[in-house]
């Protein structure tokens, strides 16, 4: 078989979503980061939206997020996106309004902009990477930090005495009237990888069809920040976020 | 013949709410707070999302109102806020960020007297805030200063024109007098509110996912990575703030054919100061008054012209003597300029301002 004979449509089995620029990402080996862009690109794709679609992006890792996914964009000021998508879906009502934010981002400056566009009801969502830590700024305590776990303002590990407790933010979300669709996925190995588009996808079509704010957050890892191996870090994961961080769906006011 | 404009007697708070509606203002984003929680207030109660469309949204701070700005903003949407000076110095960064990706929006400041919480009383202790800046990085805003409720009706379909002209954040910097005062006031005539068609033809740089065929994405972001790179926007912002500089100075004068002494104020202060110059013109004195409309860029051209008759500058404001140092770099200490201002939410009676001019006219030095 030749190279040309090999190269067909009926053979392709898997392709790189139309919505991924060819650029190089700047995000570290085994980051989830680069695994929710694939999703949403394909989603956004699935969905017919590229013309119909608002990103917001944050400050943190995901500040390039723009670079990646061939889509409108606006990049927020830190913990602001919330409030920056609030009005493009007001003013926009039919368009497909998201912001993507880091656990800084969204569940420490952000977190009254967060609780306030979610408790309002806004016809958004909101993709919340939570790695437990502070990636860019090289991985100091995050507002989700577990509690004895290290990072480098708490290098002796998180004492509640000292730092207080890691916040739950997505639980608390459930508790808002305006939430509609709050689940908590994970993108380490393939089935989860599958439910975890499964989620996006409804949380971007209650988006679309006016019903609620919608929050989807994805507990990842940051093999970096972490000091680990991205195999390490999975298996970390695995052993010790998903204790305080249960996968799976918290609401759904449709179900 | 007769008047056929629509005239009202309200306050200038409520002619900035009657005025963003009919100049097509897309939307609203605020936070109450005293002494302009009239503009929400009648914003809310004339429910425009009923008629024009314009959305009205009381935000949970003022961080987020003027976040909701630049999302709008960034959209093309004609979009405006207002609050007072604690509230407008939360919203600096949000002025910064869209002063650096140059997103057009209104931001009204009603004035009061600080520093601190400070008091809910008229001051301009502002005046640097919005001229030089305010946030983080090399920026500007232009600022537009009413002085009558009038004004605050005028200024509101002006700023929005200047803010879309230049992709520029413009501030209408008022004060509690001018917010809270009832005046006879002749309403803007309706215009509606742009379509779609009409927003991608005026605004095809907008982020609101609208993907023309072979359009690249727009991309709203201040971030740069590499310095020469920064260097490069920030030249690109001051060749645009050069031209604002040489295009948009706006001020008035009062009395200055022959002038000699003039008073130099902006907003309420410009009333009081007028006061003053009818009654010092009654005792023979020739003083006249140059009014400030846009406080950046300066109206130093204007200053400049009339400058050959006089003799001696007073600057007057509320604070401690803000507005001074852009007459003196105006004047280029070819005069001497004197400053004579009241502080924390005092408001100056046009005698003080008599008294104060009286002092420089008889002093020999």
């Amino acid at each position: 078989m030749t190279r040309e004979e090999i190269i067909q449509s009926e053979n392709l089995v898997m392709a790189k979503p139309r919505l991924m620029n060819d650029t190089t990402m700047h995000y570290c080996p085994g980051c989830s980061h680069g695994v929710v862009h694939k999703l949403i690109a394909e989603i956004i794709e699935e969905m017919g939206l590229e013309e119909k679609t608002i990103g917001v992006c944050p400050v943190g890792c995901a500040v390039f997020a723009y670079r990646y996914l061939d889509i409108d964009w606006q990049e927020a000021a830190h913990g602001r996106a919330p409030a920056v998508a609030t009005a493009c879906k007001r003013l926009w009502n039919d368009r497909l309004v998201f912001t993507y934010q880091g656990d800084g981002d969204l569940a420490c400056i952000g977190a009254c902009e967060t609780i306030h566009a979610l408790n309002r009801g806004e016809k958004i969502t909101v993709i919340f990477i939570n790695n437990a830590i502070y990636g860019m700024t090289g991985g100091q305590m995050a507002p989700t930090t577990l509690v004895g776990m290290k990072t480098s303002t708490c290098p002796y590990g998180r004492d509640p005495e000292l730092h207080g407790y890691p916040l739950n933010i997505t639980e608390l979300a459930t508790h808002l009237e305006g939430t509609a669709y709050v689940t908590r996925q994970s993108v380490h190995n393939v089935m989860a990888i599958r439910k975890a588009k499964a989620a996006i996808k409804k949380a971007f079509t209650n988006s679309m069809n006016g019903i609620g704010s919608n929050l989807v957050e994805i507990v990842s890892t940051c093999s970096t920040g972490w000091k680990k191996s991205p195999v390490e870090a999975n298996k970390w994961m695995e052993d010790n976020m998903f204790k305080f961080y249960q996968i799976g769906d918290l609401k759904d006011v449709r179900r | 013949m007769e008047d056929k404009r629509e005239c009202y007697l309200m306050k200038g708070n409520e002619a900035i709410a009657h005025a963003a509606i009919r100049c097509g203002c897309d939307g609203y984003f605020g936070y109450p707070i005293t002494p302009q929680s009239e503009v929400l207030e009648t914003l809310s109660a004339l429910k425009p999302w009923e008629t024009t469309g314009m959305v009205v949204l009381q935000a949970e701070s003022e961080v987020a109102a003027i976040n909701m700005l630049y999302g709008g903003g960034a959209t093309g949407k004609r979009v405006m806020t207002s609050s007072s000076s604690p509230g407008v110095a939360l919203m600096q960064e949000g002025i910064s960020y869209m002063a650096a990706v140059e997103i057009p929006a209104v931001i009204v400041n009603v004035q009061r007297g600080g520093p601190g919480l400070g008091t809910i009383q008229p001051g301009q202790a502002d005046y640097l805030q919005a001229t030089v800046g305010g946030g983080n990085g090399d920026y500007n805003t232009l600022v537009l200063a009413p002085a009558s409720v009038q004004d605050m009706a005028d200024f509101v379909d002006l700023a929005f024109q200047l803010a879309f002209k230049y992709r520029n954040p413009t501030i209408i910097l008022s004060d509690g007098v001018i917010g809270q005062m009832m005046e006879q006031v002749f309403l803007p005539p309706v215009k509606p509110r742009r379509t779609e068609e009409q927003i991608w033809e005026e605004c095809p740089w907008a982020a609101n996912g609208h993907r023309l065929k072979q359009r690249k994405p727009n991309i709203f972001s201040s971030l740069e990575m590499e310095a020469v790179s920064m260097e490069q926007r920030n030249i690109k912002l001051q060749e645009k703030y050069e031209l604002m500089r040489q295009t948009e100075q706006r001020s008035s004068t009062f009395m200055c054919d022959d002038v000699e002494y003039l008073f130099v104020a902006f907003g309420s202060v410009s009333r009081c100061a007028e006061e003053a110059v009818t009654i010092l013109r009654q005792e023979g004195h020739k003083v006249g008054l140059l009014r400030a409309i846009t406080l950046w860029p300066y109206p130093e051209k204007e200053l400049n012209r009339i400058l050959p008759t006089i003799k001696k500058i007073l600057v007057c404001e509320m604070n401690s003597g803000q507005m001074i140092n852009d007459v003196k770099l105006a004047v280029n200490c070819q005069r001497p300029v004197y400053h004579f201002g009241r502080m924390g939410g005092v408001v100056p009676s046009p005698d003080e301002l008599v008294d104060a001019m009286k002092g420089i006219i008889f002093d020999k030095n």
